[in-house]
């Protein structure tokens, strides 16, 4: 494919983020996007391509954020609109895809949520899964619960592996003010003294659900240089789903969508993993980090726990991973948490947590990110680069 | 424990045949015609092979725990008296995999591959579900 390097992240929208009753999830979105345009230095009437993320289920009292709804509030009227009912992990790739057509200039990617405040994510448990209930089966965590397991059966992992995780994770969050667990730290004895949620998991092991939102703007490489942030280039892209579930799965210890998708990616970078300096990884739990990077190649299976310990992912490691905190530490907007930190890191502008000098890392040029949905059914690698 | 607190099987036209067959403690699958591949959950065609026709059996209930989990956080009122309480995927035989509760078994003693068999917990006179315990003879 011909399109490594013609397609750049030019800004990225943040929002006051964390708990933050008394906020609908249109408005997160609204402010995310809003900001984001600015950082790209763009007018709202320059966005001729809206992509939002996944529609939970509204909170009771709110109206469901479609993408209309969304050009409304915010004036705009675009020429190319997508969104995801279920949780694929293709809106990077619709993005490129419809600003290569030719179908319009610049994107806006969008989530919002207010999944700590309102009653949505107890609707997504109780009211998306009629087929599990009647057994008490409700939900990602619990669905991952049971691939992880299945993969303490196959190969050594568990929670000695995991904590490595929860930890090195945390201590990036530790550096970053917008994170979540900013202030908290976490040892290796909190993570084993955390209550169990859904066994072989416990506390530590899943993501923070999050009242914010976050946005994200692609344009062609061309138009990226005329605009006010170093363009972040997407160098390779590979998705794969293999959509069965849980219930009918083989894949989730094993190779999942992340061996192929990786592939994929670095074939179009025309890159190995070797030339990666740092990795943003969907972390919806620990245990799909694990399973992720070995899918990628950086270990074998069963050798995380012995790749990840003296610190590998942490500040001043040999391989950073999910340097703003994470899902598990920053604040959960799907996979714009990882894509967006990945854009920010490479454009200089992460201060304490910087890459580089300041946090005794490999100063970066290209990271390696990835998004991933429904437990473990889809995956998209993204490969960036300065 | 109160089941009437907790959410009953949603029939619908896919699956009102495998949810029939439970109430007469019977699981049945869909046995493709053409390629004998038997299916779960129920669809129109086979995975396989897309053949349309398929005859319905009746499995014979026994298999292996292929994964666990143990739920220690009621993310439903009807399950706060449970806890803690385990689901697990078993596998059947036949192939099919069912999400499904482990009965009379201690929860340290549950292991993946662990054999099993279908025990039926009566939930009304429509609806019972199929629910697995450790295999009394392999």
């Amino acid at each position: 494919m011909g399109i490594k390097d013609k397609y750049a992240i030019v800004g990225i929208g943040y929002t006051p983020q964390g708990r933050l009753p008394g906020r609908t999830a249109l408005g997160f979105h609204l402010e995310a996007c809003a900001n984001a345009i600015a950082d790209a230095g763009l007018k709202k009437n320059d966005i001729d391509g809206l992509i939002c993320y996944r529609v939970f289920p509204p909170a009771s009292n709110e109206a469901l954020v479609t993408p209309y709804l969304l050009a409304q509030h915010l004036g705009i009227a675009p020429d190319y609109m997508y969104e995801d009912a279920n949780c694929s992990r293709s809106h990077l790739q619709n993005a490129i895809g419809a600003l290569d057509a030719g179908f319009c200039n610049y994107v806006l990617l969008s989530y919002g949520h207010n999944a700590a405040s309102s009653d949505s994510m107890t609707r997504m448990l109780t009211e998306m899964s009629p087929d599990d209930a009647p057994f008490g089966h409700f939900g990602a965590l619990a669905g991952y619960a049971l691939a992880a397991r299945r993969a303490m059966h196959e190969f050594p992992t568990g929670p000695e592996t995991w904590k490595h995780i929860a930890v090195g994770q945390r201590k990036w969050a530790n550096l970053n003010p917008r994170a979540t667990m900013f202030k908290r730290s976490m040892t290796f004895d909190d993570y084993d003294n955390a209550p169990p949620l859904v066994e072989p998991f416990r506390l530590f092991d899943a993501c923070l659900t999050t009242d914010g939102g976050r946005a994200m703007i692609i344009t062609s490489a061309e138009r990226a240089h005329n605009l006010k942030n170093p363009p972040v280039y997407i160098m390779g892209i590979g998705q794969h789903n293999p959509s069965y579930d849980i219930k009918q799965a083989t894949h989730a210890t094993g190779p999942t969508g992340a061996q192929k998708a990786g592939k994929r990616a670095f074939n179009m970078a025309g890159i190995s993993i070797a030339d990666v300096d740092a990795c943003e990884i969907y972390d919806c739990f620990t245990y799909t980090v694990e399973i992720t990077l070995q899918d990628y190649g950086f270990f074998k299976p069963g050798e995380g726990k012995e790749w990840l310990q003296d610190g590998t992912i942490e500040p001043g490691g040999r391989m950073p991973v999910n340097t703003s905190g994470g899902l598990l530490s920053e604040a959960y907007f799907m996979g714009l948490t990882p894509i967006s930190e990945a854009a920010m890191q490479l454009m200089g502008r992460c201060e304490e947590r910087q890459l580089g000098p300041r946090t005794k890392t490999k100063s970066p040029e290209i990271i390696l990110c990835s998004d991933n949905g429904a437990i473990l059914q889809t995956h998209s690698a993204i490969i960036l680069r300065r | 424990m109160d089941d009437d607190l907790k959410p009953l099987p949603v029939i619908n036209d896919d699956n009102r045949d495998f949810w029939n067959g439970c109430r007469n403690h019977e699981l049945r699958f869909q046995k493709c015609e053409q390629c004998g591949h038997v299916r779960w959950p129920a669809s129109l065609i086979c995975p396989v092979c897309f053949c349309r026709a398929f005859n319905w059996i009746v499995s014979e209930g026994r298999g292996r725990i292929y994964t666990f989990v143990v739920y220690h956080v009621a993310y439903h009122p009807g399950f706060q008296d449970d806890l803690p309480y385990v689901v697990a995927v078993v596998e059947l035989t036949e192939g099919p995999r069912l999400l499904t509760n482990i009965a009379e078994c201690p929860i340290d003693e549950i292991s993946c591959d662990m054999p099993v068999e279908v025990t039926w917990r009566d939930v009304n006179k429509e609806i019972s579900l199929p629910l697995f315990r450790p295999a009394v003879s392999v």
